[in-house]
């Protein structure tokens, strides 16, 4: 199968929409995304994005059932890390399921690993679902290191409501 | 004791890095820290900075002979940046959060003498000195600071094996997405990282 990879612009953004939904949708929390192509194209391609993304197109004559040429993505940005300075976050990765089996993950994880490597960055870091062994298994084949299993790292947020009260308490009264 | 809460400025490098290899020796491992203050000046303020940060400063005094002289002390630090959750936008990633051990919410150890009185009078004076509340001061004014950025969350993360720290946020209403959702955190690290990033012949 023939296709490209290539860095996403503002017109991309309905795409890039369209496939978070579905990757939200195979993740089980369709009704988690509240964003929209327009959040989308302000946070990621104004005056200071907020993230960096590359879609996969694919020839005309290959286009989905649907009529999209754009069949694939990666979002991702930089974080830090006081040991080892600049490194790249791979938050969401996806390809649509008619596409997957040609490679096109792999190239996508590998685009991301280049430009990581021109930053000069010593680490990639994701995250993944505990019951998502088809992408556990792609990661650790690749080389990527489970830090919850083996350091027990947990994700925690504040949000909402929760965030709300945060920024509101009282420090001395708390 | 009274303490401060201030942006970081680029002359306090090298407190940061400080407190980061203090940090990272606490946990037994501050032989990674691979990070110069050059790096850090670069890093976070250069054209593009990376990460911010919130310093903890308290007063100090020192005497000499008979002078007293007061000056300040840079005791704890909030590293963060900006992330993008592709649901629901903007957050705050609080990269590193710390506090010296002596300002912390615990006993903070003075001198004693041997007799029984002192001894009880110390322990009182210990009691009323701890907990400034620097952790608190400094999480509240990190999740002010996300509220105004327009982040709609507030992320990090934290070792399970870290009680005192996941009692903490936990108190304050954090989810632990780990246990409750099931998200695992992975690495790939410089050496897998460069063999992804090398095309291989298909």
């Amino acid at each position: 199968m023939d296709f490209t990879v290539r860095a996403a612009t503002k017109e991309d953004c309905k795409d890039i929409w369209r496939m978070i939904t579905e990757l939200a949708v195979y993740e089980k929390m369709a009704d988690q995304v509240k964003i929209s192509p327009e959040d989308l194209e302000r946070d990621g391609f104004g005056q200071n994005p907020l993230f960096e993304c590359l879609v996969v197109e694919v020839p005309e004559e290959q286009k989905s059932t649907d009529g999209f040429i754009v069949v694939g993505y990666a979002l991702y940005f930089y974080t830090y890390s006081t040991w080892t300075g600049v490194c790249v976050h791979l938050e969401d990765l996806y390809v649509m399921p008619h596409f997957r089996g040609n490679g096109i993950g792999k190239s996508l994880l590998s685009k991301v690993a280049q430009i990581a490597k021109q930053k000069q960055c010593a680490r990639l870091q994701l995250c993944a679902l505990e019951w998502n062994t088809p992408s556990r298994d792609f990661y650790a084949y690749k080389g990527a290191q489970d830090l919850t299993a083996t350091e027990g790292w947990h994700m925690l947020r504040f949000d909402g409501h929760t965030l709300d009260s945060l920024a509101q308490e009282d420090a001395k009264g708390s | 004791m009274d303490f401060k809460l201030r942006k970081a400025e680029p002359a306090d490098v090298s407190d940061i890095l400080r407190l980061v290899k203090e940090l990272a020796k606490h946990e037994e491992m501050e032989d990674q820290v691979l990070l110069t203050e050059k790096d850090l000046l670069e890093d976070g303020f250069g054209e593009t900075p990376f990460y911010r940060c919130v310093l903890a400063e308290v007063q100090t005094e020192t005497s000499s002979d008979a002078e007293t002289s007061s000056g300040s002390k840079v005791v704890g630090f909030a590293m963060y940046y900006f992330t993008y959750d592709p649901w629901v936008g903007k957050q705050l990633y609080l990269e590193d959060f710390f506090i010296m051990e002596a300002y912390r919410g615990q006993c903070v150890h003075h001198s004693s003498s041997s007799s029984s009185l002192s001894l009880i009078m110390t322990r009182i004076i210990s009691v009323c000195v701890s907990g400034l509340g620097i952790g608190s001061e400094l999480l509240r004014h990190l999740s002010d600071l996300a509220v105004t950025c327009r982040c709609t969350g507030m992320m990090f993360v934290v070792a399970e094996n870290n009680e005192p720290s996941i009692r903490f946020y936990k108190r304050r209403g954090a989810e632990d997405l780990s246990k409750d959702e099931g998200w695992r955190v992975f690495r790939f690290d410089r050496d897998s990282l460069l063999r992804m990033a090398t095309p291989t012949e298909e």
